[in-house]
């Protein structure tokens, strides 16, 4: 799956933000934060939103105020030490994201001009220079102070060892080979640890993880979902899959900046000759029964989502008129070309190895040929797709995985103009599309400041809106989240949680049905370190396995893809727009 | 003897020293190293300054004259023990490579182990009575063993020993994947051995195969000389000419093959060391390989280049041990 860096992204809203990153790998499942998160086996990236953001620079001082949110910590709050939680760790927090050289991610952090302590230790202000709606992903997962020597640069820290929590499980122990938790005594919420000890271990892949629960080695894992998954365990009475729908779509990408489809007509008569119904019945009716398209646009159902827009995409005839009134004439191959040129190829490029995806291209391939667009698979490893491709803009068609993260600021990080990738970003920008509307750009920022959240609905409704009318994606389904795992090994809530932007973040609460004294989850991908603002977070299973289950911040993130407060905070935090 | 030694011990500078530019300059072409930290360090890509110091500190200039200058940056750097740090995390390289390097000494030892007294053994049973049963079926098992290939044989035995076990009897009867159970903490050789028995079986199948063939070879070779008919004519017993004088001659090509087996196995089981996810250096080097990780990548070469080298004058050592005739010197 294709996670893009706002994807990542909004893990890091939710991590460090909740400190995630904009990028990562996620493999099956991995989602990190909102964007495209592919992954196969490899490498996901994600979409979104890295963003800009310089450091805390002096400057910042000057600039006018628009925003304070005021945040009343717990008295109750402390850390695995038993000391307290205070606005020092905040402000540490702040300082580590924005002046960290290698943080990954600023997003969010770059608008806030100060963040100070308040009327006492337990209390934080931090000033915004401007309204800032997706606030509820900053401060996400915080830094203890006392545990960095330099807040102003943790590039150092956290190479093997994550030394504090204030989560109910602390670390106590990590390495190439598994991760050891066990529960944090001073953990003053009422959802204490349950089980003495929780081992993660790295799994190769999703054939490896299956076979390691099917041989009783591992409890539980986390693949992205496929009918193997559910062929490969129904042997086994002990073994049960849960599937639920979370942030996770797929979608096909007209990449526009160049190439056929920077044609608006060409690239409107491609997208409506693609028979998204055929293409359901083929490729994810067997997947999943009653599959529907999702027609939200790059996002799921939800507040932010208007289910009409990308209906009744597939018109043939609309298609073939637009072509025709445009000039365009079938050649002697019957593809599409026009004023004596070649017709034009169109490179559809997937990860490689990915089944359902194969199976796609060898559906729609045929019949776009058939419909005059000369459409060849022009596919590589996962790796090279989400890395080296997507980023640089090669490829005309693309098709992956986002996830979506309960904010969607992610949009603004992948489909603003000041993200297509170009040297005034130094190619870092995210929007791998490269569709550029302004105004559709302007809505997005325009949603990103406005903090009332039906009024910021209509600006997301209306840019998506724009990108129907524009033609740069079309999203086939939202895929389905799924949790396997041994019910002789491991009991309790095991599947309330796994639509949650932060996955299993509830293990806390299961039991030990098999009385061994530990829980085991296998990982798919593993951490080279435990940085969590550097490129050590880029990827779902870090924030999954080390991030999220240790550190606690101002909001978590909830199964139906909201977001609520968590037991650090005395009390809402107060938004004031100046 | 001694003047051998010294003489091949100075001609494996040079040519570490070729091989290990080769692969430099192989493996920037490959990984683009600058590309990758700036995908690691998306912040950081966009500081030209940053950027341009990070090309500094770890010679990636450009150009093949760029290439030169930044090998004797890197190749300083590694004779000094300056590593530089891994792209991903910018960690120490050294401390995961040397366990990943134990781990796999440990994993190859243990199958050379197995292997060689197995696939000796069958060879000279075979070869003592050739074209009978025992050598029909030692052969037929030697084409079988080549032909699997690791990653079938893993999975087959993986799926038989792990998952089916547990589902006939609730729990596997040997563990598939790991160097010890999940949630284990320490030195535990014992547990660690079980472990280890699949990964060391999968990688003995082929060797035991080969080594089978070649020994059953050899031997037959020798027992059909010359100068073994002469001892058999002095009266010399059977077992005494098999022992004494065939055994020995039929061991100096089996010397060459082992000692260079030997040497290729610290790089050699990637597929087997994936499979089991044992932590070894070709899980090291997927790991480093997917993560375009120069700075991880070539320490990995410079080892496996010195083991095959190492090994490959142990072998020249050990053939003029056994035959006397041979004159190094």
């Amino acid at each position: 799956m294709r996670t893009s860096n706002s994807s990542k992204f909004a893990a890091l809203a939710v991590g460090l933000a909740l400190v995630v990153a904009a990028c990562g790998s996620d493999s099956s499942s991995s989602p990190t934060t909102a964007g495209a998160t592919e992954t196969t086996g490899g490498t996901e990236t994600t979409a979104g939103s890295e963003t800009t953001a310089g450091g805390s620079d002096t400057t910042a001082a000057a600039e006018t105020p628009a925003m304070t949110i005021t945040y009343n910590i717990n008295d109750k709050a402390v850390w695995e030490d038993g000391s307290p939680i205070t606005a020092d760790d905040f402000i540490c927090t702040f300082d580590a994201t924005m002046n960290t050289v290698g943080s990954l991610s600023t997003s969010g952090y770059d608008q806030i001009i100060s963040v100070e302590q308040g009327e006492n230790d337990h209390q934080v202000v931090a000033t915004f220079k401007t309204v800032y709606a997706p606030y509820r992903g900053l401060f996400g997962g915080l830094i203890k102070k006392a545990a960095v020597a330099d807040c102003n640069d943790i590039s150092g820290d956290f190479q093997t060892d994550f030394p504090f929590s204030n989560r109910p499980y602390k670390l106590e122990s990590w390495d190439a080979n598994q991760e050891i938790l066990v529960p944090n005594e001073n953990y003053w919420g009422d959802d204490k640890a349950v089980v003495q000890k929780v081992v993660m271990v790295p799994k190769a892949d999703a054939e490896t993880e299956i076979a390691s629960l099917l041989s009783s080695e591992v409890d539980f894992i986390y693949p992205q979902y496929s009918p193997e998954t559910a062929d490969a365990v129904k042997g086994d009475s002990n073994v049960k899959v849960s599937i639920q729908f979370g942030g996770d779509y797929e979608g096909l990408y007209f990449q526009q900046n160049d190439g056929p489809f920077a044609d608006a007509t060409f690239r409107q008569a491609f997208a409506q000759s693609i028979d998204v119904e055929g293409l359901m019945a083929q490729v994810y009716e067997p997947i999943v029964a009653g599959a529907k398209q999702l027609t939200c646009g790059p996002i799921v159902p939800g507040r932010y989502c208007d289910e009409t827009t990308f209906q009744n995409t597939y018109d043939p005839a609309a298609a073939e008129k637009l072509m025709t009134d445009a000039g365009w004439a079938k050649d002697g191959n019957g593809y599409w070309a026009k004023d004596g040129a070649d017709a034009p190829e169109i490179r559809w490029m997937i990860n490689t190895g990915n089944t359902r995806r194969e199976n796609t291209q060898a559906f729609l391939i045929p019949l776009m040929q058939a419909a005059g667009f000369n459409v060849v698979a022009d596919n590589c490893e996962a790796e090279c797709v989400f890395q080296k491709r997507l980023p640089a803009m090669d490829y005309d068609l693309g098709m992956y995985i986002s996830t979506a993260p309960p904010d969607p600021a992610y949009l603004t990080g992948s489909f603003t103009c000041d993200q297509v990738p170009s040297d005034a970003n130094n190619q870092a920008g995210q929007n791998s599309q490269g569709w550029c509307n302004e105004e559709a750009s302007a809505l997005l920022e325009k949603a990103d400041a406005t903090i009332d959240l039906d009024e910021r609905a209509g600006y997301i409704k209306d840019a998506i809106k724009m990108m129907r009318e524009d033609w740069v994606m079309l999203p086939t389904f939202q895929f389905p989240k799924s949790g396997v795992y041994r019910t002789d090994k491991v009991g309790g809530p095991v599947e309330d949680e796994l639509n949650n932007y932060a996955a299993f973040i509830n293990f806390n609460q299961w039991t030990d049905v098999d009385g061994d004294g530990q829980i085991v989850i296998g990982a798919e991908q593993w951490p080279g370190c435990l940085n969590p603002i550097t490129e050590c977070a880029n990827s779902s299973w870090y924030v999954w396995t080390v991030s999220f289950p240790l550190t606690m911040g101002v909001y978590d993130t909830t199964n139906d893809g909201e977001y609520k407060l968590t037991p650090l905070m005395a009390d809402e935090p107060v938004v004031e727009i100046l | 003897m001694l003047r051998f030694i010294v003489r091949r011990l100075l001609w494996a500078i040079p040519t570490l020293f070729i091989v290990t530019f080769v692969v430099y300059c192989a493996l920037r072409l490959a990984t683009n190293p600058l590309a990758s930290y700036a995908r690691a360090n998306p912040r950081v890509a966009k500081d030209p300054e940053k950027m341009a110091q990070y090309v500094e500190t770890n010679g990636l200039w450009p150009g093949f004259g760029g290439y030169v200058r930044g090998y004797f940056v890197w190749l300083k750097g590694f004779v000094t023990g300056n590593w530089q740090v891994s792209i991903k995390g910018s960690r120490p390289v050294w401390p995961n490579l040397k366990i990943a390097l134990v781990n796999t000494i440990r994993l190859g030892l243990l199958a050379v182990m197995v292997s060689i007294p197995i696939g000796l053994s069958l060879g000279i049973f075979a070869a003592l009575k050739p074209g009978r049963l025992r050598d029909t079926a030692v052969n037929t098992g030697a084409i079988i063993g080549f032909s699997v290939q690791p990653f079938i044989s893993a999975i087959i035995l993986q799926l038989f020993f792990g998952v089916q076990w547990a589902k006939w009897f609730g729990e596997p009867l040997l563990p598939t994947s790991g160097l010890y159970p999940p949630g284990h903490q320490g030195f535990d050789p014992v547990l660690m051995l079980k472990y280890m028995i699949l990964p060391v079986i999968v990688v003995s199948i082929q060797s035991i195969a080969s080594y089978s063939r070649y020994m059953r070879a050899s031997l037959l070779d020798v027992l059909n000389s010359d100068y073994l008919r002469t001892a058999r004519s002095k009266g010399i017993s059977e077992r005494r000419v098999l022992v004494k004088h065939a055994l020995r001659n039929a061991m100096i090509p089996i010397v060459t093959l082992a000692a260079l087996d030997i040497g290729a196995i610290v790089g050699g089981l990637i597929i087997s060391e994936a499979v089991f996810d044992y932590p070894g250096m070709g899980v090291f080097f997927l790991n480093a390989q997917s993560n375009g990780d120069f700075p991880e990548l070539m320490p990995w070469m410079v080892i496996i280049t010195s083991s095959v080298i190492l090994f490959n004058l142990l072998a020249d050592l050990a053939y003029a041990w056994l035959d006397p005739r041979i004159r190094l010197d």
